[in-house]
């Protein structure tokens, strides 16, 4: 399977035991989650406001991702003759080790030594930075999450704000060690001025790079666009000021048209930040024409596979509806008392817990699915409808039909299934039960330390009731 | 009428006095109320977990022993989901069952809902003097849309004022299995559950799913809140003490 190499997945419960005790982190997390929600909950009012209807939105969205998964292959190709058309290139990569081999050679090629990147999560997949790094061009991350991260030497922990799990205070200390000049006292009043720091900074960077890397949030396929939403105004930079760009993403980031574009504008920001626009809007097409007073020579898209090409017409298509927005990991509880760091790769949050599985194996992360507490809220705020809990449903039962559970476990649940159907035996066993949760506990109706599930009573009591079940206790008045 | 009571197998467990304050509700309510006496579990453990065989043999059970009332009634949000909503997806492809999945689930329904929705319950004839704030717990929440019923029927309580809490649809961190397997996340969740409780300084909390309650009891105990009650909906509409 793709790019399963660089996976930390499998390392989910250990790290997930840091994460909760990293009371800096969850500082930082606790500050960011109402924002998310509050900005997400006012785009949603927004909607109202505009007389636009979300669930009639969302299925508007739906189903233009839905027909560009029904025909990829048909629509990859137009897209391809549009691109070509426009001047640009289209090369295609299998996975993220020839995404690294495309633009290394791309890079030496064209005799660059710098390139400036604008956010895309599938260099993460290819673990581009690292490939770039090794054949001496310096890749420059100027969005200013990912600036911070690529400071810290850290993956992103989200995928629209990667640096969300970091202090003011840490962020600070990062700044001034590698901006040369003392670490100051910062509070949030100060964040316009760290804001422009990093930008003076960034401008050397983006007036010195040869080329350009950036990703895309759609490609148009009637036009041969990359769309791309930023707030920042860094992607304009890495898109138009370099000789060279390369655009990566992958191949399921299709739309038809221009007008489905506008439709999901309508929901990509209010979902992701709560906007009804965000502050820039480019659809790049094409390559620098004469008269032009911007742009680059040269515009290269590399559309990559990477594991989404399995995933059409099997019981997870749906997850390549997904327009990387962030509202479900912004409204995941377990996503909030963790961060992304824990889950291991790319993404986080639930699409990581459905998207990790499917493209790094499931066997690399079996932990992921289950890291749920079921509630919903994720397929509730998800703007194409991805039903990720469902989903996450289906990889648990793929693992257990597959023998990835522990033995024990499923021996466990075939004889409690086994004896939940012979209802003589289990009341009489949920009898022994009680007189045995009785007998624990501390005549305060709770019990403290329960061997059975000591993992409950770490964090909680056990509160018990009489010591009687309620069968018998029925059993026992309807005799009276 | 005839109503199948199914208590779940976490009341009958765990606290036997929110089958018993659902039985005088639906009694209260003029229901001929009868306990299918040889029910279990309805199946959720194995289905959750991805053990689709067990979770399907148990279905069969438990519709082979509901079928025949005009309602089953079911003091939990999440097992009603597994009856209204998994069953028939469950069994769909088995000729025998499909039509009988179907058949029981539509005539499932979450206790507050049934009492507010079908046989609209004028009066509830628990007392409560105090505050309580209402824990929206998530399957009843977004999988069945209960959200107004438990809410109009506490307000109707004598003695018994509502006090909101923030987030209260928040899930608390439960989540059956998950509470087990990954204890130390649940229990970062649960404290912030336990948080908004505090906030809303109300004397009881009450929801409508055990599970959830005894993870947010479980908790709250933990941190050393003696005081605030931990009630399921039942026990406070219907009133009076134990069973």
């Amino acid at each position: 399977m793709a790019a399963s190499g660089q996976s930390q997945a499998m390392f989910f419960r250990a790290r997930a035991g840091e994460k909760v005790r990293d009371e800096v982190l969850q500082r930082a997390l606790q500050k960011a989650r109402p924002l998310f929600v509050g900005k997400r909950a006012k785009g949603m009012a927004s909607l109202v406001e505009d007389g636009l209807d979300f669930d009639a939105l969302r299925s508007t969205g739906k189903n233009a991702r839905n027909r560009i998964l029904a025909d990829l292959d048909v629509w990859l190709d137009i897209f391809e003759t549009r691109a070509t058309a426009n001047g640009a290139e289209v090369l295609w990569a299998r996975d993220g080790a020839e995404v690294s081999r495309l633009v290394v050679d791309i890079a030496r090629r064209h005799g660059v030594t710098k390139a400036t990147k604008s956010k895309s999560m599938l260099s993460e997949e290819a673990d581009l930075n690292a490939a770039l790094s090794a054949a001496g061009v310096q890749p420059v991350e100027t969005d200013l999450g990912e600036y911070i991260v690529q400071l810290a030497g850290e993956p992103p922990s989200h995928i629209i704000a990667p640096a969300v799990h970091k202090t003011i205070g840490e962020v600070e200390a990062l700044f001034a060690k590698a901006h040369d000049r003392p670490a100051q006292a910062r509070t949030s009043a100060d964040i316009p001025a760290m804001a422009a720091e990093a930008r003076g900074v960034l401008r050397q960077h983006f007036l010195s790079a040869e080329m350009g890397i950036s990703g895309a949030n759609f490609l148009i396929a009637e036009t041969g666009s990359a769309a791309l939403v930023t707030n920042e105004g860094n992607g304009r930079m890495v898109t138009t000021l370099p000789r060279i760009h390369v655009v990566i993403t992958g191949i399921e980031k299709l739309l038809p048209t221009l007008e489905d574009f506008a439709s999901l504008m309508r929901l990509l920001p209010r979902s992701a930040t709560g906007q009804s626009i965000s502050n820039y809007v480019s659809l790049l097409t094409g390559t620098r024409h004469q008269g032009d007073g911007e742009g680059p020579e040269k515009t290269i898209f590399i559309l990559v596979d990477n594991g989404r090409a399995d995933l059409l017409g099997s019981p997870y298509e749906a997850m390549l509806r997904c327009i990387r927005c962030g509202a479900c990991m912004n409204h995941c509880p377990v996503y909030f008392s963790l961060g992304g760091h824990a889950y291991g790769w790319v993404y986080p949050g639930p699409m990581g817990s459905v998207l990790t599985p499917l493209l790094t194996g499931i066997d690399q992360a079996i932990d992921l699915p289950r890291a749920t507490t079921g509630c919903g809220h994720c397929a509730d705020v998800c703007p194409v409808g991805i039903p990720l809990p469902g989903l996450m449903h289906q990889l648990r039962e793929t693992q257990a039909e597959t023998g990835l559970r522990p033995r024990s476990e499923a021996r466990a649940m075939r004889l409690w299934a086994w004896l939940a159907r012979r209802p003589r035996l289990y009341r009489w066993l949920t009898r022994c039960a009680t007189r045995y949760l009785d007998w624990l506990s501390d005549g305060q109706g709770r019990i403290r330390l329960f061997g059975l599930a000591p993992a409950w009573t770490a964090g909680r009591d056990l509160p018990v009731s009489s010591g009687q079940t309620f069968h018998e206790l029925y059993k026992a008045r309807k005799r009276a | 009428m005839r109503v199948a009571l199914y208590v779940t197998c976490l009341v009958d467990l765990m606290r036997p006095s929110v089958g018993f304050a659902a039985l005088r509700l639906l009694e209260a309510a003029g229901c001929d109320v009868v306990v299918p006496p040889d029910q279990t579990c309805c199946g959720q453990p194995a289905w959750s977990s991805g053990y689709r065989a067990q979770a399907a043999g148990l279905a069969r059970k438990a519709i082979a022993e509901l079928e025949g009332y005009d309602y089953v009634v079911i003091p939990s949000g999440s097992c009603t989901d597994q009856l209204r909503h998994v069953y028939p997806r469950l069994l769909a492809d088995d000729p025998a069952w499909s039509a009988r999945a179907q058949a029981v689930a539509e005539r499932c329904h979450e206790l507050t809902s049934f009492l507010a929705d079908v046989v609209a319950l004028p009066t509830p004839p628990g007392e409560f003097a105090g505050s309580v704030t209402y824990h929206d717990s998530c399957k009843g929440l977004r999988a069945l849309g209960i959200k107004r019923q438990p809410r109009e029927l506490l307000q109707r309580v004598r003695g018994l004022s509502l006090r909101e809490m923030a987030d209260c649809e928040e899930c608390c961190g439960f989540g059956g299995a998950f509470a087990v397997e990954f204890a130390d996340v649940s229990t970062r969740i649960v404290d912030r559950k336990c948080e908004t409780i505090a906030a809303a300084g109300a004397d009881a909390v009450v929801g409508g799913d055990l599970g959830c309650l005894l993870n947010i009891e479980g908790r709250l105990r933990r941190r050393g809140d003696e005081t605030t009650r931990v009630l399921h909906v039942a026990e406070v509409l219907a009133g009076g003490e134990g069973n």
